[in-house]
């Protein structure tokens, strides 16, 4: 019995496009990092300058001189996660349909935060130095952008898709915009709220320990000036601490997401 | 066709789920297995492909000892054995054709399929399959983008391209609508009269166990209450399975 | 009338929460020397950094430079994510613990948590002495990270699937592996490739960054204009930034709207 078999639907535009250009771009991109063997080599023989000092980590010189810079880094972190996500929660609020029905606000508060976000945490952290001179704040500063950037975007797409129920019983018995959405909506997304704080500020203590290389304060600044002299022997139990660092915050987190949510 | 030995199954935690069942179905029967939930309906079927392995007793598939099967030899049974699902269980992202051919896995080369090189054949099974359960137009449709119902027939034509000796059906109309439903059930009755592949059928809703079923099964709390012909059923039979008087909910009913 | 108390759990979980964020600000800040007189004098000292950019240097010889250093950036970060895309996928597998071996995925995992904790920046540093100053370095480092970052989400989108066609494959006679093939892969994939899209747009900015320490891109053109106190010059450096960063995100979301909706199939 000859059965009548539909046809095959032709490949999307995405897969016909897309597939031939990525590859042939990643080709590409490789040719152009350009792979020397030669370099390769000669590098490799150096590699005694990052594997010796390996086996002599100066550990005493690195809790002594590295433990106050950590600290700072670790403060940095906290103070601009706090400022930036608080910051954020107001803005992300006018930079969503769901809370601003006034286009041209709308319009204003969304492309700030997307634009916030198109710009690296380390380039405002040069620019903070150049501004307001080299140090923490410079840094906290920075981190604050790159809090709120992240922060806006994430909770304005949550906002985006809550539950609008609550917020228009509130506006039927009366209630002013902001009490409406102060009352209603906020709720919604607290939870989410405070697992994106937790993870903007495991980002942040991150991002802090990079900062530094910019001289905007931490521990960067030290493995900066280190790195300069070579002295891997004093990188590398500084990276240690770091690690450690880290690992012990990420930890601590993840308690307290599992405590509060 | 299928023999059950003396099975029961307990699971971790102590609940025992089945009673030391024997059982006899012979070769191109249509069985429904009907029960409350909880009753072990779902469990006396996977014990057929081995999906549940049984604390004791053994299960007999057209001669071949499922329980003690090798890994091997358990892929072999398995691919002779067809299993629908209450969740229709289609890959949803996958179109339809891709959902019916892995029913031919266990025949085609790891490599082949892979690359989705399909042998003209499998293929062809595949067609006629859908062809069976007159869903071949959508073969190219996303699997969720497809009714509950056509969902269903997705599920059956997968299982019929195994060209499988049994039918399981584990609920396979619990969430679908009446009318649905009833279509649902009068394909798997067709194909078991027209292929003459074993069939058992789990279900809850009773007056549909009536309109389709030849030999009825009732379970209750894990133990054989009831194996006879569905037309020998009283309402007092049920009443004996479900332990107490019949529900409007134990019904399907005509229309939503 | 019985007006029931608020459960004092949760009022001393606020009040500890507030206290906590409280104490913490104002530790932090003190100890970084930190006031409000300078937080409020900030605003303004940015806004004197960016007007002395403009008007911006347009001239050739500032766009003979930097384009070249924004397509390595552009390199850098594609070629990373590709290495990350292709090394994290199967390992992804490794560490979800519904298709893994507990211990191996447990193992994996942490592995994982390793490898992200350290910033690209580090990572370049690291290999620095080895492959030496330039966009290989950064390649490396980027691309390292995004195997540990990316290998922790693919497992986590693997975890969360629906294993009803696993076993639907597994009972009409499959094999492990075409379960994997035909039940999690398709599940899986258009997730995991926004992923790695997503990782890209985060990528671009990272290997941006990376010309700080020389390991290529634009970020030692920024630097090193800034430091010469060369601000037009800087000003392009950072508008040219923006926008290829502004370019490849929206092509990106939309490629990855695009691959989450799926494709309509008219019958």
């Amino acid at each position: 019995m000859k059965i009548k078999v539909p046809k095959k639907p032709l490949p999307s535009l995405l897969s016909l496009v897309g597939y031939p250009v990525a590859i042939l771009f990643s080709v590409f991109s490789f040719f152009q990092i350009g792979f020397n063997l030669e370099d390769f080599k000669r590098n490799l023989a150096n590699r005694s300058i990052v594997t010796d000092p390996l086996f002599n980590p100066k550990w005493e010189w690195a809790i002594e001189n590295a433990s106050q810079a950590l600290l700072e880094t670790i403060q940095i972190a906290i103070l601009a996660s706090i400022l930036g996500c608080f910051i954020a929660l107001p803005l992300s609020f006018y930079a969503s349909r769901a809370t601003n029905q006034t286009t041209i606000t709308y319009y204003i508060y969304k492309s700030f935060l997307n634009f916030i976000r198109t710009i690296p945490d380390l380039f405002w952290a040069m620019l903070f130095t150049v501004a307001v001179g080299i140090g923490p704040f410079a840094g906290v500063l920075a981190l604050i952008m790159f809090s709120m950037a992240i922060m806006g975007k994430l909770l304005s797409e949550t906002i985006d898709s809550i539950d609008l129920g609550p917020l228009e019983a509130a506006k039927a018995s009366g209630a002013k915009h902001n009490q409406a959405v102060f009352s209603s909506a906020l709720p919604q997304i607290l939870p989410n709220f405070t697992a994106y704080f937790l993870y903007i500020f495991e980002l942040c203590i991150r991002a802090s320990v990079i900062l530094g290389l910019v001289g905007a304060g931490g521990v960067g600044r030290i493995i900066e000036t280190q790195r300069i002299f070579l002295r891997f022997d004093r990188i590398t139990p500084i990276i240690v601490l770091i690690l450690i660092a880290v690992i012990a915050i990420e930890q601590f987190s993840v308690w307290l997401r599992r405590k509060i949510l | 066709m299928i023999e059950f030995k003396n099975v029961s199954v307990t699971y971790p935690g102590g609940v025992k789920a089945l009673n030391n069942i024997s059982l006899d179905i012979k070769e191109g029967d249509f069985v429904i297995i009907v029960g409350m939930s909880g009753a072990g309906k779902s469990t006396l079927l996977r014990t057929v492909n081995n999906l549940v392995k049984p604390s004791e007793g053994e299960v007999i598939v057209n001669s071949k000892n499922v329980t003690k099967a090798s890994k091997k030899e358990l892929k072999a049974i398995r691919s002779d054995i067809g299993m629908i699902f209450q969740t229709f269980n289609l890959v949803n992202r996958s179109s339809v054709l891709k959902n019916v051919l892995t029913g031919r896995l266990s025949q085609v080369s790891t490599l082949r399929s892979i690359f989705g090189l399909w042998p003209k054949e499998d293929k062809e099974i595949a067609f006629e399959s859908l062809n069976k359960v007159e869903i071949l137009e959508k073969a190219y449709v996303r699997g969720s983008n497809l009714s509950g119902g056509q969902q269903q027939r997705v599920g059956i034509a997968r299982a019929l391209a195994q060209k499988p000796k049994v039918m399981l059906a584990d609920e396979p109309v619990a969430s679908l609508d009446p009318i649905t439903s009833r279509v649902v059930m009068q394909y798997l009755k067709q194909i078991n009269q027209e292929l003459g592949i074993t069939t058992i059928v789990n279900l809850h809703f009773l007056d549909l166990a009536k309109e389709f079923g030849e030999r009825l099964i009732g379970l209750k709390d894990g133990e054989l209450v009831y194996d006879g012909k569905v037309d020998d059923v009283s309402d007092q039979d049920f009443e004996n399975i479900y332990g107490r008087a019949i529900k409007s909910s134990d019904l399907l009913g005509d229309e939503d | 009338m019985n007006i029931p108390k608020q459960p004092f759990n949760q009022k001393i979980l606020r009040y500890t929460i507030t206290f906590l964020i409280v104490i913490g600000s104002i530790w932090s800040a003190s100890g970084l020397e930190i006031t409000t007189e300078r937080f409020l004098t900030a605003p303004s000292k940015l806004w004197i950094l960016i007007s002395a950019m403009f008007p911006l240097d347009l001239s050739e010889e500032a766009f003979s430079r930097i384009v070249p250093k924004v397509g390595e950036s552009l390199f850098i970060a594609w070629a990373g994510t590709v290495i990350g895309a292709i090394f994290s996928f199967p390992v992804s597998f490794l560490a979800a613990n519904n298709v893994a071996l507990n211990m191996v995925s447990r193992v994996t995992k942490q592995i994982l948590n390793i490898i992200r904790a350290f910033p690209e920046l580090i990572l370049a540093f690291v290999f620095l002495p080895i492959t030496g100053l330039g966009p290989l370095t950064g390649t490396l480092a980027v691309g390292i990270h995004s195997i540990g970052t990316l290998g922790k989400l693919s497992s986590e989108v693997i975890e969360g699937i629906d294993e009803g066609p696993l076993e639907s494959i597994k009972s009409s006679g499959g094999s492990k592996i075409n379960e994997l093939l035909f039940g999690v892969v398709p599940q899986v994939m258009p997730t995991i490739t926004s992923y790695w899209l997503y990782r890209f747009e985060i990528n671009l900015r990272a290997s941006a960054v990376l010309g700080v320490v020389g390991a290529g891109g634009v970020g030692a053109e920024l630097i090193n204009q800034l430091r010469f106190r060369d601000f037009p010059r800087a000003g392009t450096v950072l508008v040219v930034t923006i926008l290829m960063v502004l370019i490849v995100d929206t092509i990106s979301a939309a490629i990855r709207k695009r691959i989450i909706k799926g494709r309509e199939v008219k019958v």
